[in-house]
């Protein structure tokens, strides 16, 4: 991507020390360090998260780029899905979980009084892991959000009054099955229950659904980790298409995946910490951190 | 069939000391023989029932393993047995009374209606009538409340909140029957009495709706147990496209729950259907058909429960044949009730895998 | 995909729509108690506040509410407040309100203006439908806010001119019940309130989504307040009531002595007399009537209930526990497992009065043919069963299969394994399931009265201990304390319902009072056990949670 220009000043400022690894390493603010040009999509300022007395995020800064993949990368257990879940505060569900600092999508912060979820979410989507398609027709799964929101109106009363916008729905149901790789695939059975799709498809119909509200930002935890090589190389494809149109953050723990799909990479090691994070190639080829080294080239992690 | 049992066995004994089986066998027997005794009222039933205690001990000391396995089938199986035994029971005292009346006895609407003689025409149907009123107010109060109440336990309440109210609807489930319905006597049946000037103390809304607070709890408690199978990944799903909670819970979790919760709310009138002794002491025992049907503060009223309960503790005969009676037509109301609900709940169960 | 509104992210300040949208709620919140009070008659109707007549007042804060909840709705429509309506109510606020509608135009018609049937259905139908169409064709802030608020301002205007007030009353022809002012203003109001605060929750989180969310909420949260209002009430009249019957000539002190009789248990050991704190509460202490007493008390009620719980947990606990071992660890046969299922699930949603006849017809003869403890214990015990096996199976079942493997890696046999691993692991499930079953049992009436239920006030307490004799003829051993009929807390909570009176003369408290009083009790046992039981969960949960 050309938007953002990466910089390292060699300026040795430690700033924190780590505690877990072998080497006593220290992580140097140079290293994960960002600049971007423009403004960010998504701006991360001092993250800490706590689940109960598991400090389970240090100090996370990081400033994503518009319109490009971002992939997160470390070992199981590291934070990823929690820093993900922290960009569309899906972390409020979670009972046990204090998250402290600042988070700006497009410009406004999160983290304060007064934010609407709902308005956040439609701006912020995000894939889980698994995929989690509701037991619903194909066609439902992907207008389900605009539904909701009002945005199409296909109610009973509606179509009652003669408002309904059964031709938009329509349309739209195409645009983001075809946006999501999928519409060959299911064009005749739109109205089949989603269940009966493979792995693969229901995930694609996971990011049509996301799709479907026209998000910012979309947010993509693992999506690939259960399904089969065919399938992972179907999303790989589409999320780099994703990246015309949208900010794509995506989780993976397999390192080839996140060399061949993100234009930025940030690592996360064990203990919660962001330790680099740069240009995939510059990350994947000169690894600066010792420690992110060995992790690339499989000695620990 | 038979050769698979002949095999199981087979392996069983090979597992076994044959004295251990000897002794096992002979403990079976004596239980069943007192069974027995026990049925046909002899005086020697003790001494059967003294033989397994006995052989019990013995076997316990000697052969453990193989006693606690024998012995527990044999508990299960007299579990069971306690089934059937109701059923054969309620069926047998309830005979002669079917035989006089036949079927008629549950729809005949003509007097002479109560109470069963050898001589007279008798009906249930004012009972039937009474029980079905009840129920139904019962079911409007309950199942919204207790929907209501199980969303906010498993899907609004904070942590603390949910400590409160949890234990407080367990509680409310605790208090005896005829504590509510020493209330309802007292305080209940009073004021309507007073500010409704009915004909009667006691009437089918008051009952149906004190039957229906005492059926709360248990929709309560099912439905949420049925909330809470629904799997976060789908709640987070609807979440995570910025749909509201209460949106969420009408179009992912209610809907992947339904077969649970309409089990809750049948467990729940299954319940107030076989509520007794507040019904019991709240109602004005008069038999007869409220005219029209929805006058629900007339002066009959009459339940297939609390006619059991008032009327037979004295009641000999014919009469208590006609009790019987009523009890198998209440029996079999709930049995249909709660298996549709364990049927449905099977059906949830196997849907999302596992027991949860 | 241009479909796709979009709203501000981050709310600005409170606005003038959220500030009034509360006050309604607030008002709405005060008219709802207050009705509530009323119909309770802790608040008489007559009690003039502020110098208006309580119902006056009524009326005036309902035209409030209306007066606010359509001047917030009009103004959102005319663009003066920031929300987000959606473009209808939705036909659920539309059969909501035309229900309203059909139902107050009926009423208004056939009894203030009184037409006839035909003319009062038709306005019905008219006003009905009027309703729900002005709540589903504007767009929703309009939709949700003026039918709600015409309803407030209609029901107001009939308690502000005294239309509907102390002096009216209603005996429709079909239904024996005549509805009087008293009731049905507090009625009416609570109504109101309801639906005015509703509207107005759903005002105060701007319409749309989240307006439906908050409306929604807010009667769920309602709800969920009712159910523990009816609970709270319940405890507190019973304690209310109960306390003093129970504490009659009740004494405490510090230098006494404790007295027990021997006898009170049933065993023949002298009286002892041990310096203690000096408690004497003859309520509980004394037999239910006697020449003797002066205070009529509820031991033998205690005993009984405490002989019967005995005896249904001896024989319940034994069988209950080795079925659920054998379901659990044993069987592997999937059919004889959901047999025994349907089987244990059947026995506990049998009603307890089937169980009553059961005893009925299958014990009572076979105990001398009279009701009897024995009797009792055993229905109890019969009912006791299906909770003792689900609960104790369901905690066998949840014991991880670490315990047995590692149990069974030792070459231990199956029946250590079970006794040495996975019974202690599953105890204190089973223990906790135990307590809340017998807490249900300790309550039951309606089998007793068929099989144990004795004189309504029994003049002696049961001695299950000393009556044992021994025979040389069959059947060897007999207890006429366990073949007689007695009485239990429940059963005698039941006889004091039943009873016009106490029996003697000189009763310092009314058969009534002295049922309240062994409402007290009963509810201090049944609740007790509960307490102990939910309170052993929490315990062994933490214990779980902290290892
Ligand atoms: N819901 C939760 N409750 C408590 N701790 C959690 C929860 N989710 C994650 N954690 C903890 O936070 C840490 C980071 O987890 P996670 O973000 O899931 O890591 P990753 O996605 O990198 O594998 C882990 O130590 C994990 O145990
Ligand atoms: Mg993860």
């Amino acid at each position: 991507m050309s938007n953002a220009d990466v910089s390292h000043q060699s300026t040795p400022a430690p700033a924190s020390t780590t505690t877990t690894g072998e080497t006593e390493e220290t992580v140097r603010e140079s290293w994960r360090t960002y600049d971007v040009t423009g403004e960010p999509a998504v701006a991360v300022e001092d993250l800490n998260v706590h689940y109960g007395d598991d400090h389970a995020l240090k100090d996370v800064s990081m400033d994503i780029p518009e319109e490009s993949v971002t992939a997160l990368i470390g070992p199981s257990g590291c934070g990823k899905s929690t820093f993900l879940r922290c960009l569309n505060r899906m972390n409020d569900r979670i009972k046990a979980a204090r998250i402290d600092g600042s988070v700006e999508v497009g410009g406004e912060e999160i983290y304060q009084d007064g934010v609407d979820l709902v308005e956040l979410r439609k701006r912020v989507g995000m894939v889980f892991q698994a995929p989690n398609p509701f037991p619903k027709s194909i066609r439902e799964n992907v207008s389900y959000g605009p539904r909701k929101h009002g945005d199409l109106d296909t109610s009973l009363l509606s179509r009652l009054l003669g408002r309904d916008d059964a031709e938009a729905e329509e349309a739209l149901v195409e645009q983001c099955l075809r946006d999501a790789a999928l519409y060959e695939e299911v064009a005749d059975r739109l109205e089949d229950n989603a269940l009966g799709l493979s792995g693969g498809q229901q995930q694609r119909l996971c990011i049509a659904r996301a799709l479907a509200v026209d998000p910012d930002v979309l947010l993509m935890d693992e999506p690939a980790s259960a399904l089969d090589p065919i399938a992972t190389a179907k999303i790989e494809d589409l999320i780099g298409e994703l990246a015309e149109d949208y900010t794509v953050v995506v989780v993976t723990h397999n390192m080839q995946q996140a060399a061949r799909i993100s234009d930025q990479t940030a690592v996360f090691l064990t203990g919660g910490e962001l330790v680099e994070y740069g240009d995939t190639d510059q990350v994947f080829e000169s690894p600066e951190s010792q420690r992110v080294e060995d992790y690339i080239t499989g000695k620990f992690g | 069939m038979a050769s698979r049992i002949v095999e199981r066995f087979e392996q069983y004994r090979s597992r076994n000391e044959d004295a251990a089986l000897v002794l096992l066998a002979v403990t079976a027997l004596s239980l069943v023989v007192a069974f027995v005794l026990f049925y046909q009222q002899s005086r020697w039933t003790v001494v059967p029932v003294a033989a397994f205690l006995v052989l019990t001990v013995v076997g316990w000391v000697r052969y453990q393993a193989t006693v606690a396995r024998g012995l527990t089938f044999v508990m299960t199986v007299a579990t069971v047995a306690v089934l059937g035994l109701i059923v054969a029971f309620l069926v047998v005292r309830a005979w002669p009374a079917f035989e006089q009346m036949g079927l008629e006895a549950l729809y005949r609407t003509e007097e002479p209606l109560w109470k069963p003689a050898k001589t007279t025409p008798w009906s249930l149907a004012p009972m039937i009538v009474g029980t079905m009123v009840t129920t139904a107010i019962a079911t409007v109060v309950a199942a919204p409340l207790g929907i209501a109440g199980a969303l906010y336990i498993s899907e609004i309440a904070s942590e603390t909140t949910r400590e409160v109210v949890k234990p407080g609807i367990e509680l409310m489930a605790g208090i005896p029957s005829i504590t509510y319905g020493f209330i309802g006597f007292v305080i209940v049946n009073r004021f309507f009495y007073e500010a409704f000037q009915t004909s009667t103390i006691g009437n089918y809304f008051t009952v149906g709706v004190m039957i229906g607070i005492m059926a709360l709890p248990t929709i309560v408690s099912v439905a949420e147990d049925a909330l809470s199978t629904v799997p976060e990944a789908m709640k987070s799903g609807a979440l995570a496209v910025g749909t509201t909670n209460w949106q969420t819970m009408k179009s992912v979790t209610v809907p992947s729950a339904f077969s649970g919760v309409s089990a809750a709310v049948l467990l729940g009138v299954g319940r107030a259907m076989g509520e007794t002794m507040a019904a019991t002491v709240m109602i004005p025992h008069t038999k007869g058909f409220a005219d029209p049907v929805y006058d629900v503060f007339g002066g009959v009223g009459e339940t297939l429960t609390t006619v059991i309960a008032f009327e037979g503790g004295n009641a000999t005969g014919r009469h208590i044949e006609g009790l019987f009676a009523a009890g198998v037509v209440l029996f079999a109301m709930v049995l249909v009730l709660s298996v549709t609900a364990q049927l449905i709940q099977a059906r949830m169960r196997s849907k999302y895998g596992g027991d949860r | 995909m241009s479909t796709v509104t979009r709203h501000a992210l981050v709310a600005g300040e409170t606005t003038l729509r959220e500030y009034v949208s509360t006050g309604v709620m607030a008002v709405g919140a005060v008219l709802f108690l207050a009705s509530w009070a009323v119909l309770f008659q802790w608040v008489g109707e007559r009690t003039p506040v502020l110098g208006v007549d309580l119902f006056t007042l009524f009326g005036v804060l309902l035209l409030a509410m209306a007066a606010g909840i359509a001047g917030v709705g009009v103004a959102s429509r005319l663009g003066h407040v920031s929300a987000s309506p959606s473009a209808s109510a939705g036909l659920v606020a539309g059969s909501l309100f035309g229900g309203i509608g059909f139902v107050t135009g009926g009423l208004v018609a056939s009894q203030t203006l009184g037409m006839g049937t035909v003319g009062w259905l038709a306005v019905a139908v008219a006003t009905g439908v009027a309703a729900a169409a002005l709540a589903v064709v504007p767009r929703e802030d309009v939709g949700s806010t003026l039918p709600a608020a015409l309803f407030l301002a209609l029901v107001g205007a009939l308690l502000v001119t005294d239309t509907l007030g102390l002096g009216w009353s209603w005996s429709p022809n079909d239904v024996s019940a005549t509805f009087v002012g008293s009731v049905m203003v507090p009625v009416v109001t609570i109504a109101g309130s309801l639906v005015g605060s509703w509207s107005a929750a759903k005002a105060r989180a701007g319409f749309g989504t989240q307006g439906r969310e908050a409306g929604a909420f807010y009667l769920i949260r309602l709800s969920v307040f009712g159910m523990l209002g009816v609970l709270t009430l319940l405890v507190g009249f019973i304690v209310k009531n109960g306390l003093e019957t129970a504490l009659t000539n009740a004494q405490f002190g510090l230098d006494g002595h404790l007295d027990l009789p021997g006898a009170l248990f049933g065993v023949a050991l002298p009286d002892w007399s041990l310096p203690f704190v000096d408690v004497q509460v003859p309520f509980v202490t004394n037999v239910s009537q006697s020449l003797y007493v002066d205070v009529p008390g509820l031991a033998p009620a205690i005993l009984g209930t405490l002989w019967l719980v005995v005896g249904a947990m001896l024989f319940a606990i034994p069988l209950g526990l080795a079925a659920a071992i054998f379901l659990a660890e044993y069987t592997e046969s999937r059919l004889f497992r959901q047999l025994v299922e349907v089987a244990t699930n059947g026995l506990w949603s049998t009603p307890s009065i089937v169980f009553g006849l059961f005893g009925l017809a299958f014990l009572v003869p076979r105990f001398g043919g009279g009701k009897s403890l024995l009797s009792g214990q055993l229905v109890l015990g019969f009912m006791l069963l299906p909770l003792v096996v689900i609960t104790s199976y369901e905690s066998i079942k949840a014991v991880p299969d670490e315990y047995r493997d590692a149990s069974a890696a030792l070459g231990v046999t199956q029946w250590q394994t079970i006794r040495s691993a996975v019974l202690p692991a599953a105890m204190p499930g089973v223990i906790t399931g135990v307590i809340l079953g017998v807490g249900r049992i300790a309550g039951e009436t309606a089998p007793l009265l068929l099989v144990y239920g004795g004189p309504p006030f029994a003049s002696q307490n049961p001695n299950v201990l000393s009556s044992f004799q021994f025979t040389s003829s069959p059947p060897f051993v007999s207890n006429t304390a366990l073949l007689d009929a007695g009485s239990a807390l429940p059963y005698q909570l039941y006889t004091s319902i039943t009873s016009g009176r106490l029996p003697g003369q000189g009763a310092p408290f009314t058969v009534q009072d002295f049922g309240w009083g062994t409402a007290l009790v009963l509810l201090v046992v049944v609740l007790g056990l509960y307490a102990v039981g939910i309170a052993s969960r929490l315990y062994f949960r933490n214990k779980l949670y902290n290892e």
